[in-house]
């Protein structure tokens, strides 16, 4: 042992000299008058890994809010943005990084609903807002007085449009489908079963899935065996897309009811005619006749050359959202932004009327919509 | 059903076997495994689908395409990540692992820069054919799959068994020290057997696209970990092996989401593969225990 | 004490978690034997862990403790079928293994509730500051914020276990235990025919092994104060098997230096989060091209005792 305590004792002191390299002082100023609160906020993403492509979308969302806020001039905010791959651990280094280094005054993100149950329990014990933009699993805002969100759950979402199409087409008996490996599916998979039994629909199986699979044909032979009314579906759209495709290749032709995951331009992209006749219930609504939202549309399609999703959507709402409470706060300080976030009433965003609930949850009516003629277009 | 699952799961196993040839050359030869071989699979897909919608050109360049680059990407891989280990001292079979390893870290996050994330449409103009045979829908696009990987296995077979260079190629993956004696240039066979490897991954890829449709960047990393099932299952350095053992894969993964429970799909492979351990370590074609158990 | 970054504490204490689960492939490496089977075995002890504090109020160590010697147990179960086998067969069972263990975490929801994982598991660091603010004590008089302390306190249990672990098997791989094992790594039917019970060393390094990831595990959880399935895949066995190869496989330092190294690496390169992993690629490749046996290997230590200690170049 002796032997190595020179060499453990330099080891030692390397990793503690590492450890104690340290944090940059944390300025809070006062704002004077005329110029704008000056805030730096970070973002946790997927950036690389495989998630990216969502990721993708929410950070492209973030950036064209980030333009119209900073150009507006009454906030002027500096965006750090980091990669979680998609990893929860990466995502808690990421945010240690962001609250700690960067000594930003509120988090956007992350992605996951598994990375926000590993980094939202540290940021609210660190005293930094946190709002989740696309988590939609149970338990989130309940972490803790710091942790927001403005992702509709699938707990509101699924039951509208179940509902809705059992009294369209008078649905009796269904087969779900869901990926069995991911909270978000998962999640949306409980809450369908429940609104099913609920409504007394008979469910004639249930399949899963893994992420990443790119051959349902098994799953979907099974199903078109049993001859259902309506397959109730919870998938992200990157497998949505394919499942759909596939799906009706094969001759199964019932309407399918999608979970959040499948309110994506993408969708019909992936699936193309496929996605004809599939309905989902979300907030977002692209093709809605609103100013708003149709000034939103062809700005993203400029930027980035294609029409902006729910996430994306999501995104620019939770930016503003923010930005405008952190104006209300007036400086950038972290415990007055977390009450003027929670203050939050009737923000008029381009997935319409938003508020927080008292647990800081969503207060948003979900539309229901199916893909008819390759677009979404309302359910009636 | 049974038939359409039947057809299904063949469909599967094909592509997966050819997979699967890919890793068993190699460990034939190298006595290693390339973790990399998902990877350059993958990018086989990704070629194909880039000349069949971006350069509008029909499947067999798809074919030409994706061959041509992975075999570039194999002889690259074999003389800078692969040759400069043989022979080294201190260098074990881990180091090439890890070597692989990184190789595919590499590659998965460079499709990610070069084709972006997400699902990708991979089109066949011929998707939609399909005939019915008694009360079964097969598709052409499964027909062609098989037709292919038929060819791919036995043009392979044969040219082991039957030409100069296959049978330079079985003495190498048999012995390279005796095949070097022998008069064989042991480089430039391990340099053709990683090549045609990769080759195959390549067309794999491209049947990917055409069975599913779609392909991203993930798509190396999953099917690698099955083709290492198979090769292990089939006997590790057995071509016949592998076309057996993805065979069966195919068709007990398909069957299973029919029949069982699909939670499990996964988790097949590896059961299957901890069983034929335990219970005939060299697998279904394998070598007698004393030389496979390296 | 403002130089106490909590981010750099977090990442400090990953390298240290990761240092324990180098340290656990490298005890079965020792005998010969590769294991890839660390990731489940880190499973075992990060749900036993977690479900033991939430579901049943069991104190933290109590926990952990547990843990690992529930992933010990399996790891004799493990380890007795897998001495019919060796090299890379072993490599593949024992990552099979992993990988069922994973889809039985995702599919016995009843237990382990799938996918979506075990949440507020108590963080150590957070109970700990509960704890002493119960007894009047505030981390401000120590001069640190609520989240220093917070991260100091994890960081410096993890350093504890990590030191100890690290300090038992160097004293054990000198021992008459260690030289068995390196006996078995050398020539097993050789230390066979020389009396030594070939099949208990291995299956004690086996669970041995399995131990120190369960321990890995468990502390991963109250670190982290989550787990899902998702936390442990083979990719996560693989990664392991990186840190102690890159490191170097022949000594236990090689996998502790490897995993602080490999830890860093990404974090270090966050400012170009979109190419980080290719360099990360690139540099396994290189370092095997160029030093295949490991960062550290018995002839840098000889070099560097013989040097009398003083800064490693």
């Amino acid at each position: 042992m002796k032997r190595y305590a020179r060499l453990i004792a330099v080891v030692a002191c390397a990793l503690f000299a590492f450890v104690f390299m340290g944090a940059e002082k944390a300025g809070k100023a006062a704002k004077p008058k005329g110029e704008p609160i000056r805030a730096k906020i970070g973002v946790i993403s997927i950036i690389t890994g495989a998630g990216a492509s969502y990721g993708e979308a929410i950070t492209n969302g973030f950036k064209l809010a980030l333009g119209e806020v900073n150009a507006k001039g009454d906030v002027h905010i500096d965006l750090k943005i980091e990669d979680s791959t998609g990893k929860a651990e990466q995502a808690l280094s990421a945010a240690q990084k962001l609250i700690n280094s960067e000594q930003v005054v509120a988090i956007l993100g992350p992605t996951l609903s598994t990375e926000m149950k590993v980094v939202g329990p540290e940021a609210n014990a660190s005293g930094v807002p946190i709002m989740g933009t696309s988590n939609t699993a149970q338990g989130i805002t309940q972490i803790g007085k710091f942790v927001f969100r403005n992702s509709m759950p699938e707990t509101q979402a699924i039951p509208a449009s179940i509902g809705k199409a059992v009294k369209k087409y008078n649905l009796k008996k269904v087969a779900l489908l869901y990926g069995n490996d991911d909270v978000f599916t998962k999640s949306g998979f409980d809450t369908m079963k429940e609104v099913s039994e609920k409504l007394k629909l008979k469910i004639l199986t249930i399949e899963e899935f893994q992420k990443g699979q790119a051959d349902y044909k098994a799953q979907l032979t099974k199903i078109a065996s049993l001859k259902p009314d309506a397959v109730f579906c919870s998938a992200l759209y990157n497998e949505g897309g394919v499942i759909l495709a596939q799906a009706r290749k094969m001759g199964l032709k019932v309407p399918f009811v999608g979970g959040n995951g499948f309110n994506s331009p993408k969708v019909i992209e992936i699936a193309k005619g496929a996605a004809e006749g599939l309905i989902v219930a979300t907030p977002w609504f692209g093709d809605r006749n609103d100013p708003k939202v149709k000034a939103f549309v062809a700005k993203y399609e400029k930027a980035y050359g294609k029409k902006p999703d729910q996430f994306a959507a999501q995104a620019y709402d939770a930016f503003h959202i923010m930005a405008n409470a952190l104006k209300a706060a007036g400086t950038a300080d972290r415990a007055k932004l977390r009450d003027a976030l929670a203050a939050t009433k009737d923000f008029q965003g381009v997935l319409g009327k938003f508020s927080f609930d008292a647990e800081r949850d969503v207060v948003m009516a979900p539309n229901v919509l199916i893909v008819k003629g390759g677009k979404f277009t309302i359910f009636n | 059903m049974f038939l359409e699952q039947l057809i299904n799961g063949v469909t599967l196993g094909s592509i997966y076997a050819i997979v699967a040839l890919g890793y068993t050359l190699v460990f034939g030869v190298l006595d290693i495994i390339n973790m990399a071989h998902g990877e350059i699979f993958m990018f086989g897909a990704f070629v194909g689908l880039l000349v069949v919608s971006k350069a509008g050109a029909p499947l067999p360049v798809a074919f030409l395409g994706a061959v041509v680059v992975t075999a570039a990407m194999g002889l690259l891989l074999e003389r800078l990540a692969l040759r400069p280990l043989r022979g080294r001292p201190g260098a074990s079979h881990l180091a090439s692992l890890i070597s692989t390893i990184g190789v595919s870290i590499l590659l998965e996050n460079l499709a990610h820069k070069l084709f972006g994330a997400g699902n990708h449409l991979f089109e066949t103009p011929f998707a939609e054919i399909s005939f019915k045979v008694g009360p079964v829908t097969v598709y052409l696009v499964q027909v062609v799959i098989l037709f292919i990987s038929l060819l791919l296995m036995g043009g392979l077979a044969l040219w082991l068994s039957r030409s100069r260079a296959g049978k330079a190629l079985r003495a190498t993956a048999e012995n390279l020290e005796t095949a070097g004696l022998l008069g064989v240039d042991t480089n430039r066979m391990i340099t053709a057997t990683v090549v045609i490897a990769s080759a195959m991954g390549g067309v794999a890829g491209v049947l990917v696209g055409m069975a599913f449709n779609y392909i991203n960047n993930q798509i190396g990393l999953s099917m690698g970990l099955k083709g290492l099932a198979i090769i292990i299952f089939g006997g590790m350095g057995s071509v016949y092996g592998a076309m057996a053992g993805g065979l069966i894969l195919g068709l007990s993964e398909t069957f299973v989401v029919a029949y069982g429970s699909s939670g499990y799909r996964d988790a097949i492979a590896f059961v299957a593969i901890i069983l034929i351990l335990l219970v005939r370590p060299q697998g279904l074609f394998g070598q007698a225990p004393a030389e496979a158990r390296r | 004490m403002e130089w106490l970054n909590p981010y750099h504490l977090q990442v400090a204490s990953f390298m240290l978690i990761n240092a324990i689960l180098g340290v656990s492939i490298y005890v079965t490496l020792s005998t010969g034997q590769l294991s890839l089977g660390n990731a489940g075995f880190m499973g075992i002890g990060a749900y036993t862990a977690a479900l033991l504090s939430t579901q049943h109020q069991v104190p933290i160590p109590v926990g952990i403790l547990a843990g690992s010697v529930l992933a010990g147990a399996a790891g004799i179960l493990v380890g007795i079928p897998s001495l019919r086998l060796s090299g890379v067969y072993l490599a593949i069972a024992t990552l099979g293994f992993g990988e069922v263990l994973r889809a039985v975490l995702i599919n016995w929801e009843s237990l382990t509730g799938g996918a979506v994982g075990i949440a507020a598991i108590p963080q150590m660091g957070r109970v700990v500051l509960a704890w002493a603010g119960d007894r009047g004590f505030s981390p401000g008089s120590l001069g640190l914020q609520s989240n220093q302390f917070i991260s100091l306190t994890v960081f410096l249990i993890l350093l504890l276990c990590t030191v100890l672990s690290v300090a038992f098997f160097l004293r054990l791989s000198r021992s008459r235990v260690g030289r068995a094992y390196a006996a078995i790594r050398l020539d097993e039917s050789a230390a066979a025919s020389a009396g030594i019970p070939v099949t208990y060393y291995k299956v004690l390094a086996f669970s041995q092994g399995a131990l120190l990831s369960g321990l890995a595990g468990a502390l991963f959880a109250h670190s982290t104060s989550f787990v899902s399935p998702a936390d442990f895949t083979y990719h996560r066995a693989v990664e392991i098997l990186v840190f102690a190869v890159f490191g170097g496989s022949e000594h236990i330092l090689g996998p502790v230096f490897g995993a602080a190294f490999l830890t860093v690496v990404p974090e270090a390169l966050r400012s170009i989060s979109d190419y980080r992993y290719i360099l990360y690629g690139l540099l396994l490749v290189l370092m095997m091209v160029f030093r295949p046996q490991g960062v550290i290997d018995p002839a840098l230590l000889r070099r560097f005792r013989r040097s009398g200690g003083g800064v490693p170049a």
